[in-house]
């Protein structure tokens, strides 16, 4: 019998990765398991393919509405099939680089194909064979939800699976009409990329859009949505769903009336869940929440003692979220903790997330609902993005930039931020909180004229005076 | 057969060239309890024959004081099964 692999891993996506990479820099001998596609979600079906369409279904929109006179504007043509193709040949590359070749250039790294469950505290089967090793990482990561609706089992529906490269759940042909159900961050992006694209787009969301984040980022984008023609039916029950391959017809419940809404395609983004209903975790002591995300302490350690969890499969413990740069963050953390007795804890204060929507959505920190809930003595001030010089300069006036701070320190709690750049723009405050900055901080820092940063200090300003009467740069 | 005496298998990372060896061989070796320790470059492992009093801690932190390389545990033998 071999060697026991000194850390065998459960996954192969961006945690996985950052974690062997650790643990092989640290001396480590490390298995990864992979069940579908090495890479996992962000390189395969997430980030990658989904930010690749959306920027060419922008390019579309830009060219059909230039929004300067004196651009005429033109009509882009879309062949869904070839814009499917060079996303997949992205995504293709992408993982070749970053992923296999990475992977090729570890001499102690071995991958193995197949499904992997525990079948003692210090073995996983694969696919019949029993692979032993002394410490364990499951970094298995999430899938989307289905959702319980009555009729929905026996009808054709996509998921955000649609953006894989290379599996048979992915979608060639742009749907003439579609159905969204949900209203988090991942509907609403594939939403407008749709609708952008062509499709007739109706979003069907429980609550409003973009539950737990700012309210008034949900508010802004809805009516961005309604001014682009994408249907959103908020506080919206489905009831029914019935249909085949040629349409769907979706019974809801809107809080005026009921409606029988019918697309060609029905795509279900109602969240997601961890991949743990069949690793065999809870027989070897391994214990799962309500939910079913592995319980870890803040050194990401689950209740036995060789075996960690980091990732999505994780979802919002110790602050965590369910993101691929959080989830590498940890996989090096875990590395560290197992190899050379760290005891490193995961700090989840700043974390830096946008939704890349058009305009896009930048936040970091804590929302003024988190604020009061925590009884922090703190104030707010909404900026208009209208009063960024280079908002106005480029004739994209959209948006706000809602800024957190402590009454007590005046240090800056939490970012908010709908408008152009925003997911660049959303690092400065990252950054800044990290380092504690107060409200002076940014207001002192002089800033780039005319960038869409300025938002930044100029929402600072706004605690101090009325920033409707600046004059240039911001002073 | 001197029963106060086991190998310790150790992982090893940071190693580039026989340089590190030597760093890594002596750092084991300055542990007390430690008689001697083989270092492999290729296979990035040590193996430390010593006393079993020695922790794993301490040959650890001696590896880290060296600034560059890390080890860790892997197993413990009785030197009779050697
Ligand atoms: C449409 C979409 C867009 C997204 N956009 C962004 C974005 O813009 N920015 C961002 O930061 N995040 C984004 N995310 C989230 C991001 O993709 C995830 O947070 C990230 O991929 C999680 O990484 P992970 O390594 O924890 O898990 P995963 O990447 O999901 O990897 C887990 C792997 O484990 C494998 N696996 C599961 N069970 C087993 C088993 N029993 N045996 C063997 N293998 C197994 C799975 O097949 C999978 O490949 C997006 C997600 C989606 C779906």
């Amino acid at each position: 019998m071999p060697d026991a692999f000194d850390l065998l891993i459960l996954g192969s996506g961006s945690t996985a990765f950052a974690a062997a990479i650790g643990a092989s820099e640290l001396g480590a001998r490390v298995a990864m398991v992979e069940r579908r596609t090495l890479g996992g979600t962000c390189v395969n079906r997430g980030c990658l393919p989904s930010k690749n369409l959306i920027e060419a279904a922008r390019l579309v929109r830009d060219a059909a509405h230039p929004r300067y006179d004196g651009l005429v504007p033109a009509q882009l043509v879309v062949d869904f099939p070839a814009l499917i193709g060079q996303k997949d040949q992205v995504v293709r590359d992408y993982r070749a680089k970053k992923y296999n070749a990475v992977a090729d250039g570890m001499s102690d790294l071995q991958i193995l194909d197949g499904s992997a469950a525990f079948d003692s505290p210090t073995s996983v089967s694969l696919d019949g064979r029993t692979i032993a090793a002394d410490r364990f990482l499951v970094a298995t990561g999430s899938r989307p939800i289905v959702p319980k609706i009555p009729g929905l089992d026996s009808v054709p529906y996509l998921t955000s699976d649609l953006l894989d490269a290379d599996e048979a759940g992915r979608l060639t042909d742009l749907p003439e009409s579609l159905i969204v159900l949900g209203g988090g961050y991942i509907a609403v992006e594939l939403a407008q990329m749709f609708s952008r694209l062509g499709s007739r787009v109706t979003i069907v969301a429980r609550s409003g859009l973009l539950r737990g984040y700012e309210p008034e980022l949900g508010a802004t984008l809805s009516e961005v949505f309604a001014a682009e023609g994408i249907e959103v039916l908020a506080n919206t029950r489905t009831d029914g769903v019935s249909g085949n391959s040629q349409g769907v017809a979706v019974t809801v419940e809107t809080p005026t009336a009921g409606r029988i809404l019918r697309a060609q395609r029905l795509l279900a983004a109602t969240g997601r869940r961890p991949n743990t209903d069949d690793l065999g975790l809870d027989q070897i002591g391994v214990e799962l929440d309500a939910d079913g995300y592995v319980v870890v302490d803040a050194e990401l350690r689950t209740k036995v003692a060789h075996v960690w969890a980091a990732g999505d499969v994780i979802g919002g413990q110790h602050g965590s979220q369910m993101a691929t740069p959080v989830g590498a963050r940890q996989g090096r953390i875990v590395a560290e903790n197992a190899f050379k007795g760290a005891r490193r804890r995961v700090d989840h204060e700043v974390i830096p997330r946008a939704i890349f929507t058009d305009p896009p959505i930048g936040v970091v920190g804590l929302t003024e609902a988190e604020v009061k809930a925590k009884h922090f003595p703190a104030v707010s001030a909404t900026t208009p993005l209208k009063y960024v010089p280079r908002a106005g300069a480029i004739h994209r006036p959209e948006g706000f930039v809602k800024m957190i701070a402590s009454t007590i320190d005046e240090r800056i709690l939490g970012v908010h931020m709908i408008g152009e750049s925003a997911a660049e723009v959303i690092h400065e405050a990252a950054m800044a909180m990290h380092f504690k900055a107060t409200i002076d901080d940014f207001i002192d820092l002089i800033h780039v004229y005319p960038t869409m940063s300025e938002a930044l200090k100029i929402g600072a300003q706004a605690f101090r005076k009325d920033v409707t009467k600046l004059s240039c740069c911001a002073e | 057969m001197d029963q106060s005496i086991v190998f310790i298998d150790l992982g090893v990372g940071g190693m580039t060239c026989d340089g590190c060896v030597v760093h890594v061989t002596k750092a084991l070796e300055a542990v007390p309890g430690v008689a001697n320790a083989t270092v492999d470059l290729a296979s990035r492992s040590a193996v430390v024959t010593a006393n079993p009093g020695v922790a794993t801690e301490a040959l650890a932190a001696a590896v880290h004081a060296t600034g560059q390389y890390n080890a860790f545990e892997r197993r413990r033998r009785p030197a009779s099964n050697a």
